[in-house]
């Protein structure tokens, strides 16, 4: 016999069409990652392999400036999210259905819901306003923004896992005279942390990866990475552009594997 | 190679010639060689994993037999795909199309054939009143009862008229009142339908209540082929004897064969008559086996075939059963009908002794 | 009320109180810097735009909203349909819903695939699509750019086949605003497909195929209306995004092809017509809402269908 059964599941095509995908998914990234090792000036041809555009990069001032910047706000702006986020989680799970629940959980979730480039031109003219009225235009207003869409982010992770703890181990502590804040140190907040871990690490990378809204919220000179990319993408770009993209490529990749790991023990 | 679907209306016949099959380096089914004739109810039965629902599956064309080759109605199908067969099954848990109506589920297979609408609306009507579902036609599936889903996979598998149809333990999953009245409904259908209906099943009660003939099975292989009444009254090997119904196995030595009856010697020194497989003469060392409601208990004398004491005694409703200590330790159970109400007329701890008629005892092949 | 129930609501009360207490932070910052803004853009759209941009205070207006849809005539002062805004809008549409019909096509027989991997292969290629999930829209969009450019991979590789003579002009059209965003949201497709069709008991199919049904019946009347909420999920998650697409059309589309979100833009840059702005970014959330709605409408109609 040719083939030992009669496989149900196959579909003709569907295999070349699935690696076609994965080839077409793969090879702009791939690309842009050969060509920052391009000795040559522009991107046009190949000059032999190089890092010369990576120490540039690492060399250029503007670079180094939007590195720390975009560096600064996502740890600032996930932790605060993470805080935020933390307590929403207790306060809207494991509760009775109580007035107000739905408004609550669409609030927190807003983020996802609105087009970015919406709540970017809303964030303009509101924070035009205040520079106005103020005076003050630092990195707050960045700040203040990321923290608003990173909430949602650091918020699903932890209140799945609020959703699936058991109780009985919080009761068992109340038993043994626990006060509910000495409960929370030191039995719901352990249990917690790699939610709130994972929560943290979501924040921050939607933090960095920000492109739509911190273009439209910053003042000039205070470009983070992703923004100081979208400059440059106006002109003719050297190979140091796809230098900067490859180690932002290199720290998701990195991100999502752990993440990954991280999920594959819990199981 | 030739489509062979068709909505014929006569039962097919089924060759199974040699079939072995591998999954790996475990071997489902050894060597299995099989006539299913047309129009026959034709069981398959065994303990799980005996290999009646891989050669169920290979009949159907989800699995390919490693070895041998499938027949129906003379020609081989073996490399045909499941939906060139005109084959349909019964799956066991019933596989109805949750986003489809019931009179769709029905339809679906004419539908794939390309019947037309006309014809196709016709067979669902009749398919309805068949399987007791009329003015159900429009009900979601998932709204049925299970019996009802039951109907509905009958039906269905019904409705393009197969030469063959496989029900894959189809009734495990109903209560015992349901499945009783499925068992005479499913018997009814296949006598009104005339199509070869091949039913796997591990109950053997069931077995003996609808089949034609049964196919008793054990680790891939068929130990014994036959009606109802010759697996149970002349069961072929130790296995069948063993799996169907209730029997006692005695060892014997043989003393004399003389036309279609044997002496053996019991170990309890007596002598009694035995039946034996027409084509084997027995000689030496035998296994006997007798059921239970062909054995009589009674008060012991010298002609008793066995003697024994009472040490159990289990009370059935419809019988009771003796279960009785012989003298070697081994136990044997007389089952004996409640003629009347009232004591059976045994207590435990009496000496009885055991007969039983002539060539009712079966000698076991080796 | 007894005492004891008394007690029991104080408490329940008690319990409300402290949860509001702990979703305030939360709730404040999404207020002050996600929702609240959104009211005040509605108050500018009826505002009247300032000489150099932003609104001048206490004045009101229709203008912004009309200037959305209309215009009137430089000669007769008569009101027309503007075009231009018009047009951007419609290409949006058009865009985003191409966008999504590709990703349908690449992304089911993907997912499908992926989904009849054994498991432990299954978990990998999960992986894989992931990857490329998490990677920063910024980056993909200028990944795709290296690939459509005139001397891109794309072109190259053409040109060096044979194929072609003179490099194809891809960038700065329609065509590359649509492969940029399928480019970067066909995960978003593959991977809630991939979710609805592992739930999938293949039984089923296999009933389909013992029915007489190829492998394209099989597809089209089992597994396809099987797997719609996938199908809807993976929909919502591509067109959305497409409508708001503001990235992948400036860099990819150029000026000359500008979708709603560019044109949003444009009225807080070099066009100095806030109003207008807020009523094109209202405009754009409306259509959003009226595709959500219509997607959950279409994805609630399931149960009996028709073969």
């Amino acid at each position: 016999m040719s083939r030992s059964r009669f496989d149900i599941r196959a579909q003709p095509g569907f295999g070349f069409i699935t690696l076609f995908t994965f080839f077409a998914l793969y090879l702009p990234i791939a690309a842009l990652v050969v060509y920052s090792f391009n000795g040559a000036e522009s991107l046009s041809q190949w000059g032999g392999f190089s890092s010369r555009w990576f120490v540039a990069a690492w060399q250029n001032s503007a670079v180094q400036d939007a590195a720390i910047r975009s560096l600064v706000i996502a740890l600032w702006a996930a932790s605060l999210a993470t805080v935020a986020a933390l307590m929403a989680a207790l306060a809207t799970t494991r509760t009775a259905p109580y007035r107000g629940q739905t408004l609550k959980y669409a609030l927190i979730n807003q983020p996802l819901m609105v087009p970015e480039i919406v709540t970017a031109v809303a964030l303009l003219i509101v924070f035009s306003r205040i520079k106005v009225w103020t005076g003050y235009s630092g990195l707050g207003y960045l700040v203040l923004a990321h923290t608003a869409f990173c909430i949602p982010f650091a918020y699903l992770p932890i209140r799945a896992r609020l959703e699936s703890m058991d109780l009985t181990l919080e009761r068992a502590a109340a038993d043994l005279y626990a006060t509910r804040w000495k409960t929370f140190r030191h039995v719901t907040l352990p249990l917690l942390r790699p939610a709130v871990i994972a929560g943290f690490m979501l924040a921050f990378v939607i933090s960095l990866d920000d492109v739509v809204i911190t273009e439209f919220v910053k003042s000039g000179g205070q470009d983070t990475l992703p923004t100081y990319m979208l400059g440059q993408l106006r002109r003719e770009t050297t190979p140091e552009i796809n230098a900067i993209a490859t180690v932002f490529l290199a720290l998701s990749t990195v991100l999502v594997v752990i993440f990954f790991f991280i999920n594959r023990k819990k199981q | 190679m030739t489509d062979t679907r068709t909505t014929a209306a006569h039962g097919g016949a089924i060759g199974l010639h040699g079939i072995k099959k591998w999954f790996g380096t475990f071997q489902a089914v050894d060597d299995v060689t099989l006539d299913i004739r047309p129009n026959e109810f034709f069981t398959l039965l065994g303990p799980s994993g005996c290999g009646k629902t891989t050669l169920l599956r290979m009949i159907a064309g989800f699995e390919l037999p490693t070895e041998g080759q499938i027949l129906l109605d003379g020609a081989n199908i073996s490399s045909l795909l499941p939906n060139q067969r005109p084959v349909n099954t019964v799956f066991q848990n019933y596989a109805l199309f949750p986003h489809l109506s019931v009179s769709e589920n029905i339809a679906f297979g004419l539908k794939m054939l390309g019947s037309p609408k006309a014809e196709i609306g016709t067979v669902v009507n009749d398919m309805l009143r068949l399987v007791h579902l009329e003015g159900r036609g429009d009900n979601p599936v998932t709204q049925l009862s299970g019996g009802q889903q039951q109907r509905v996979a009958l039906a269905r598998a019904l409705a393009p008229r197969p030469k063959v149809l496989l029900l894959d333990e189809p009734l495990s999953a109903l209560d015992l009142k349901l499945r009783k009245s499925m068992q005479m409904e499913l018997k009814r259908l296949q006598l009104e339908t005339g199509i070869t209906f091949v039913f796997v099943t591990h109950d053997q009660e069931e077995a003996l209540t609808m089949s034609d003939r049964i196919a008793v099975m054990s680790a891939g292989t068929v130990r014994q082929v036959g009606s109802p009444w010759d697996i149970y009254d002349r069961p072929a090997e130790r296995f069948v004897a063993d799996f169907i119904g209730e029997t006692n196995f005695l060892e014997a030595d043989v003393v004399s064969v003389s036309g279609n009856l044997a002496r053996v010697r019991l170990s309890s020194g007596t002598e009694i008559s035995a039946s034996f497989p027409a084509d084997a003469a027995p000689t030496g060392s035998v296994t006997v086996v007798v059921r239970p409601e062909h054995a009589r208990a009674g008060a012991p004398t010298s002609m008793s075939a066995l003697r024994g004491v009472v040490h159990d005694i289990v009370y059935l409703g419809t019988d009771t059963h003796l279960h009785v200590r012989l003298g070697g330790g081994t136990t044997f159970t007389v089952r004996q009908q409640n003629a009347r109400s009232g004591h059976c007329g045994f207590s435990k701890g009496d000496t009885v002794g055991i007969d039983f008629s002539d060539g009712v005892a079966q000698i076991l092949r080796d | 009320m007894n005492g004891a129930e008394q007690a029991a609501a104080e408490a329940r009360k008690q319990d409300i109180r402290s949860r509001w207490l702990l979703s305030m932070p939360a709730l404040l910052i999404i207020f002050v810097a996600a929702v609240g803004p959104l009211f005040v853009m509605l108050l500018y759209s009826f505002m009247v735009k300032g000489d150099y941009g932003d609104v001048k205070p206490g004045e009101f207006s229709l203008e912004g909203w009309t200037s959305v849809f209309f215009q009137r005539d430089i000669f007769d002062d008569t009101l027309g349909l503007a075009d231009a805004h018009l047009s951007i809008i419609w290409r949006s549409i058009q865009l985003s819903f191409f966008t999504t019909v590709l990703t349908v096509i690449l992304g089911f027989p993907t997912a499908y695939f992926i989904a009849t991997r054994p498991p432990h292969t299954r978990e990998i290629w999960v992986f894989l699509v992931t990857i490329p999930f998490w990677t920063n829209l910024l980056i993909r969009t200028f990944a795709m750019q290296q690939v459509i450019r005139n001397e891109g991979l794309l072109n190259n590789a053409l040109m060096w086949l044979g194929v072609i003579k003179s490099p194809l002009q891809i960038m700065y059209t329609d065509t590359a605003n649509l492969l940029g965003m399928t480019y970067v949201y066909l995960p978003l497709m593959v991977l809630p497909l991939y979710a609805s069709i592992e739930k999938l008991d293949f039984r089923l199919v296999e009933a389909g195929y013992d029915l007489y049904a190829t492998r394209f019946q099989v597809l089209r009347r089992i597994v396809v209306p099987l797997v719609r909420p996938g199908i809807v999920a993976g929909s919502i998650l591509v067109f959305i995004p497409s409508l708001g697409a503001y990235v992948i059309p400036r860099v990819l589309g150029g000026g000359k092809n500008m979708m709603l979100g560019n044109l949003i833009e444009m009225q807080f840059g070099s066009g100095r017509n806030w109003p207008l702005g807020a009523a094109m970014s209202i405009t754009l959330m409306v259509l959003v809402m009226v595709a959500l709605i219509f997607y959950v409408r279409n994805a609630s109609r399931g149960g009996a269908g028709h073969v």
